[in-house]
């Protein structure tokens, strides 16, 4: 591809950003922080060929991850089948008792799922983790497109991108569909969650309305908003962008200030939709990712049209010794972690730390994966005016309503350390655009 | 959905006090300037004690400085800005992205202006953008009641504000009549007694802005 004239007007796009109040949230020494979120003009460009296969493999690997969490919380066939060990269902923090035997409206559980992936410099994509409780990032792709395109129409002109305009309408489209009479609601904790940008943005674009706990209500086994006046409308359904064990004091934790008394029984009556389905943790666990490839044979029938990264359980025998004689190769995850946190590479660590570390994982073998450290492909990224490489992940997400639908886009998140594999925000890292090529 | 909760309905309303008091006192604070320059070099104190404002300030370039730039000083025009940019930042879902980039703009151009030894100029730019502020809310918000709630803060803000600096009576009239008309038209609880108070109070010969203030920051009942 020729340079781009839109990489020549950074500046004018990151002050539109910045304009805009592109943030995210940060705690530093339990201080809130709101940062900008660095963007680097240079896209992540896929081909239509090469995202076509992506979208089919997605969409194969969300569909068994529903059917997985709809059997796990029902029939459990796969734990009697023997495909997956009942120890790591029912041990996994995301595995929650009181969705037992509750199916939500039109039986979707995954409505946004955020699948981070990763591209080889075999030109492979690696699936990294699935994101199905509640995975932030589309609205940053879409609201730098939108300036990207303001900055420089000529880019636009000149390439034959797929439109990410659409992705509200999507969201809109699941949302509705799901939707068991009455508003839609996008519930947030607040100004002081890290994705609120993304809560607020989201809600103009798709015309939902913004809420946080304290303006809904449960009555008679309906949820309501609450008005200045005191009227009540009816909810039919609540994008949650809150964590299930804060979502009802009344049935989780109960020292939860931001969630909705009684709403979990309203969604157990099958009188409001919650998106996605409180339980989903179950399924984006980091142990039962090893598990996925499984499902999707299980399941569909199907061999996986995507592959997983590496992975290694220290739970199995077989794999601890692979661990223990590779040691120094893998990257090992806490699976109860998130946000890039948790996170070693062997090769980094002390001979001490190691020392600790195998005592640790033979103590809680459950608690840890071990994977291949995937030298995955560089992406360029502009720093000083210079282009210079840095390693990048791709977050994808999947809609599903009767059918998983895939956006043609995506957040691409870079490392702005040269030396390190995390790009998470939270740790400082910036972002890019995905560009599909329609042509 | 078109209707409003309780927290959204205040914040609406705080916006409309903000962003009224950042214009109203960093256009008073330019015209007393200009005269801090050269001819009143300490009428700063002066300027506290019209705005019943504590005097915290060591010298006219402590009060410059601060005034203007202070965070922690809830009297600043800098604070004042971040109240309103605090409210302004959770009501995307009621008045869209766009009029919130005005005050956006006016808080970078607020931190721009700290550089500079020539104040004014900067927060020139401040009210050129919370004028553009108010230009995109009568251009923009679709929703009249939320035009109204958030134009209602700024009369109500305007009013105390001219009260506490005593202006001249066709001012205040003017104030009083336009908050009159205005918040008659939102559904906001409002106490009709102290409204008439109000207008009868102003057609008097000797205004009673004590009184004025008093009503002016009672009147809304939510």
């Amino acid at each position: 591809m020729q340079e781009l004239k839109l990489t020549k007007q950074s500046e004018i796009v990151n002050e539109l950003l910045a304009r805009y109040g592109v943030k995210f949230g940060i705690y530093k020494n339990n201080v809130f922080k709101e940062q900008l979120f660095p963007f680097d003009t240079i896209p992540r460009v896929i081909e239509k060929e090469n995202f076509a296969h992506l979208e089919q493999g997605l969409k194969q690997r969300v569909m068994a991850l529903n059917c997985f969490i709809r059997d796990v919380y029902g029939e459990k066939k796969i734990i009697k089948d023997r495909v997956v060990p009942e120890e790591f269902v029912y041990i996994s923090s995301g595995f929650l008792a009181p969705c037992d035997g509750v199916t939500p409206p039109k039986g979707v559980y995954t409505h946004i799922a955020g699948i981070d992936l990763v591209q080889g410099k075999d030109g492979e994509w690696y699936i990294l983790e699935d994101n199905l409780r509640v995975p932030s990032g589309a609205s940053y792709p879409m609201i730098a497109r939108e300036l990207c395109r303001r900055s420089s129409p000529d880019t636009f002109e000149d390439n034959h991108i797929e439109d990410n305009r659409y992705y509200a309408k999507l969201l809109r489209w699941v949302m509705d569909y799901v939707n068991v009479g009455g508003h839609t609601v996008i519930l947030t904790p607040g100004r002081y969650n890290a994705a609120y940008f993304e809560h607020s943005y989201l809600a103009e674009k798709t015309g939902a309305h913004l809420v946080s706990g304290n303006e809904l209500m449960v009555e008679d086994d309906y949820l309501y908003f609450v008005d200045y006046t005191g009227k009540k409308e009816r909810v039919g359904a609540v994008y949650r962008r809150i964590s299930d064990e804060y979502l009802d004091p009344m049935t989780f934790k109960e020292e939860s200030v931001i969630g909705i008394p009684h709403i979990y029984d309203v969604y157990r009556k099958g009188n409001v939709a919650l998106l996605n389905a409180p339980g989903n943790g179950v399924a984006d666990d980091k142990g039962i990712y090893y598990f996925v490839p499984k499902m999707i044979r299980y399941y569909l029938g199907e061999e996986p049209i995507l592959q997983n990264a590496p992975t290694y359980l220290p739970f199995y025998e077989e794999d601890m010794k692979y661990i223990l004689e590779h040691f120094d190769d893998l990257v090992l995850k806490d699976v109860a972690e998130a946000g890039g946190y948790g996170v070693v590479f062997a090769n980094k660590m002390t001979r001490q730390e190691k020392e600790d570390f195998i005592s640790l994982l033979k103590k809680e073998p459950r608690r840890f994966i071990a994977q291949e450290v995937i030298d995955f492909m560089d992406i360029d990224i502009l720093e000083d005016g210079e282009k210079t490489p840095r390693k990048a992940d791709l977050r994808a997400f999947v809609l599903m309503a009767d059918e998983p639908l895939v956006w043609k886009s995506g957040l691409t998140r870079f490392s702005r350390n040269p030396d390190s594999f995390i790009v998470n925000s939270s740790q400082g890292g910036g972002f890019k655009d995905t560009w599909v090529l329609s042509q | 959905m078109g209707i409003i909760s309780v927290e959204n309905l205040d914040r609406l309303f705080w916006l409309g006090r903000y962003t009224e008091r950042v214009y109203t006192s960093a256009r008073l604070f330019a015209s007393s300037f200009d005269r801090m320059i050269d001819v009143e070099i300490d009428n700063y104190a002066a300027f506290c004690s019209q705005l019943d404002i504590p005097n915290i300030y060591l010298s006219k370039e402590d009060f410059c400085s601060r005034y203007i730039m202070d965070e922690t000083d809830p009297n600043s025009i800098c604070s004042n800005l971040l109240r309103a940019y605090d409210n302004a930042i959770v009501l995307r879902n009621e008045i869209g992205s766009e009029p919130i980039t005005y005050i956006q703009l006016a808080v970078y151009d607020m931190k721009k202006s700290s550089a500079t030894r020539a104040p004014i100029v900067g927060l020139q730019k401040v009210i050129d953008d919370i004028l553009a502020f108010w230009g995109i809310v009568d251009d923009m918000i679709e929703n009249e009641n939320t035009r109204n709630i958030i134009k209602t803060g700024k009369r109500i803000e305007r009013l105390d504000l001219f009260g506490r600096l005593q202006m001249d009576r066709i001012s205040i009239q003017r104030e009083v009549h336009r908050l009159a008309g205005r918040i008659t038209k939102t559904n906001l609880h409002y106490d009709t007694a102290m409204l008439s108070e109000l207008q009868k109070l102003v057609e008097k010969e000797e205004i009673d802005y004590a009184r004025v203030v008093e009503l002016a920051d009672h009147l809304r009942k939510d």
